[in-house]
């Protein structure tokens, strides 16, 4: 079968179907019945109505507040107790965190008394956090109420980073403005907010995304040859493509991209996949015509992705690849082929590629060479040890000395060593927990999905940000070689702050879809 | 000076403090969440939508849970029965086998459809999979907990 083929039968009734009770409400134009009235008892065998398709007036599950039938047109606001009262502490221990930073700044300039200083930065991000969730109130969201306040903190923790650490590590001048390190780092927040809510309200099917699953693998090649083309060379990776004053890395829209394009394969040709085999002599192999699509796709992007050097983005790809391949077959022979596979492009690599034999060796011995290629390394666990159980307390640590960051890329690679630094063990601790909170919900939707395309896209997407919090957490301490990428959420960077709420957004648009059923 | 900073210091504590509080929030939620599933168990195995059908019975969008073994067909003895002069009176038969679902045709005179195409074994489905039985589209799903 032609893959690039659309299914013989368009799924729009699908979508009409289910979502059939509203144009029927329109039609009637007031608060009609509900369009299918099947007077059988439910139960096993005979058929029963969603509970969807009821007239606006059945609200199911959750508090709601009256509204007059003659505004039966208006989206019904819904409370969403947990996530008020979760976004409350993250409101608390934000003002909390700012004000220790700002007192602690103080105190280094003479001052000595408790101080919120410039309070801008935190009010415009909560604001935008509060909004976000008014918004969602008001449009009756079911969505799940953990994700937001989740995100919300992680990404607050990475704008304390931000403001704590010196200004200068960024800048960019928009017109007369020049905006520091926060200032983006805020920008880029609300915009990652903003992207959240529209997609977690605007998003009603998934069809654009399941019927043009290579035409997005598509972009997502093309927007890489681009940068391979066109792009700058920053840290002698080019990873980094300019439009105007806006400079991106489209490596981390890509990730989003491969995942849609694999759930999207995988879901239409899972069974085949779950159940035919190749023999090759004793070993079981997957059956080779469907998976060379997939194959064929992976080895785009990773040969991009090591020409490029970027070895997060090369590991973070292929990880994502097995484990969405593993959740949609169920097979270990994958996972075992796939590891086999990663550890003979490994040897290759090292073999072959001087910057992959300097990191290995910095993560074998760090103290070799710690004032030269060890040196970040080094200073990241000195990091860790000076942050202890509680911590250095914010804008205490070591970065403030000076002018200038101790640790090198500590805004990007580092923002996790630097708030484990300063928050210390428990803090860090805190911090890998709520990213545990984010995979847990994205798992939990997954497994919740009513079809196979929405189970895969949502794990895929929630393994997408675990998978690159587990690289980048374990590089930082030295528990892998550490590659550059960033933490989801809590690192400075636009593209990758986009792309994570990207992900999150269309969580809360399937979880959505899954309580509304 | 010593005042100071002792209030800095519990403020440190504090925001530390309201971490574990936000995560101790949510883990209390999962846990209730955890123990209600663990209550009532799944009970569903799967759920037969139907997407679109040209007859009256069933109706588009009426749901079914479904059983270990689904028949599908126009006889009455049919666990699903399809009121449409192009299904044959036993069409077809789900079965759900160790952790997948098939379909299978049972010999029915204007065939079973997987993606536009008539299956002449026993295939296996995923769930969101649509399948044509007589004019009639249905959907597979996953059963609700």
């Amino acid at each position: 079968m032609n893959p690039q083929e659309p299914p013989e039968e368009p799924p729009a009734p699908t979508h009409s179907a289910r979502f059939g009770a509203a144009p029927a409400r329109s039609a009637r134009g007031g608060p009609a019945a509900a369009p299918h009235d099947v007077a059988a008892p439910p139960g096993h065998g005979s058929p029963s109505v969603p509970n969807d398709a009821g007239p606006p007036a059945a609200p199911r599950g959750g508090a709601a507040w009256p509204v007059p039938a003659s505004l039966w047109w208006l989206p019904r606001p819904r409370f969403r107790r947990h996530e008020t009262g979760l976004l409350a502490l993250v409101t608390v221990a934000l003002l909390l965190g700012f004000v220790t930073l700002r007192s602690q700044q103080a105190m280094a300039d003479g001052h000595d008394r408790l101080t919120l200083g410039d309070p801008t930065i935190p009010l415009i991000y909560l604001g935008t956090v509060w909004a976000v969730h008014l918004l969602f109130t008001l449009t009756g969201r079911r969505s799940d109420q953990f994700l937001l306040p989740a995100v919300a903190l992680l990404g607050g923790l990475g704008l304390l980073l931000a403001a704590r650490l010196p200004q200068s590590l960024v800048t960019q001048q928009f017109g007369p403005y020049a905006l520091g390190l926060a200032d983006l780092q805020l920008l880029w927040l609300v915009i990652g907010l903003a992207v959240v809510a529209w997609l977690a309200i605007a998003v009603r099917s998934d069809n654009w995304l399941r019927l043009y699953k290579y035409s997005w693998a598509g972009a997502g090649i093309v927007l890489l040859l681009a940068v391979f083309l066109f792009g700058r060379e920053v840290n002698g990776a080019r990873l980094t493509l300019c439009a105007g004053p806006v400079c991106g890395q489209p490596s981390e829209l890509l990730k989003v991209l491969l995942v849609v394009f694999l759930a999207g394969y995988l879901s239409e040709n899972r069974g085949l996949l779950a159940t035919q085999r190749t023999r090759v002599g004793p070993v079981s192999l997957p059956p080779l015509p469907y998976l060379l699509p997939m194959l064929a796709m992976w080895a785009i992007a990773l040969s991009i992705v090591i020409v490029q050097r970027d070895l997060g983005a090369a590991l973070l790809f292929y990880s994502v690849f097995l484990a969405v391949l593993f959740v949609a077959t169920a097979r270990w022979s994958y996972v075992a082929l796939g590891a086999v596979l990663f550890v003979a492009g490994s040897g290759v690599l090292y073999a072959l590629f001087p910057h992959v034999r300097v990191r290995v060796d910095v993560w074998l011995d760090p103290f070799a060479d710690p004032l030269g290629a060890g040196y970040q390394t080094v200073r990241a666990l000195f990091a860790f040890g000076r942050g202890g159980i509680l911590g250095t307390g914010l804008g205490a640590g070591l970065p403030a000395a000076g002018g200038g960051s101790a640790i090198p890329a500590v805004h990007t690679d580092f923002a996790f060593t630097a708030l484990a630094e300063e928050l210390g063990y428990l803090g860090a601790l805190a911090i890998i927990g709520t990213y545990l909170v984010v995979i847990q919900r994205g798992l939990r939707i997954a497994a919740r999905s009513a079809d196979d395309f929405r189970a895969l896209l949502a794990a895929g997407l929630t393994l997408t940000i675990g998978i690159q919090t587990a690289i980048i957490i374990g590089g930082n301490a030295r528990l892998i070689p550490l590659t550059g990428i960033t933490a989801p959420y809590l690192s400075y960077g636009g593209s990758s702050i986009i792309a994570s709420a990207v992900a999150v957004g269309l969580l809360l648009a399937f979880s959505e879809r899954e309580a509304a059923r | 000076m010593d005042g100071f900073f002792l209030a800095l210091w519990i403020l440190r504590i504090a925001f530390l403090g309201v971490l574990f509080l936000f995560l101790y929030g949510v883990a209390r939620v999962l846990v209730r969440d955890l123990r209600r599933a663990e209550r009532d168990q799944r009970t569903e195995l799967g759920r037969l939508v139907v997407v679109a059908t040209e007859g009256d019975s069933p109706p588009t969008g009426a749901v079914f849970a479904l059983d270990v073994v689904t028949t599908i067909g126009r006889a009455a003895s049919n666990t699903v029965v399809v009121d449409d002069q192009f299904a044959s009176t036993e069409h077809a038969m789900l079965t759900f086998r160790g952790r997948a679902w098939y379909l299978e045709d049972l010999g029915s005179t204007n065939g079973t459809y997987v993606q536009g195409e008539r299956i002449e074994a026993p295939v296996a489905i995923g769930f969101g999979d649509e399948f044509t039985v007589g004019r009639a589209r249905l959907r597979l799903e996953r059963g609700r907990t």
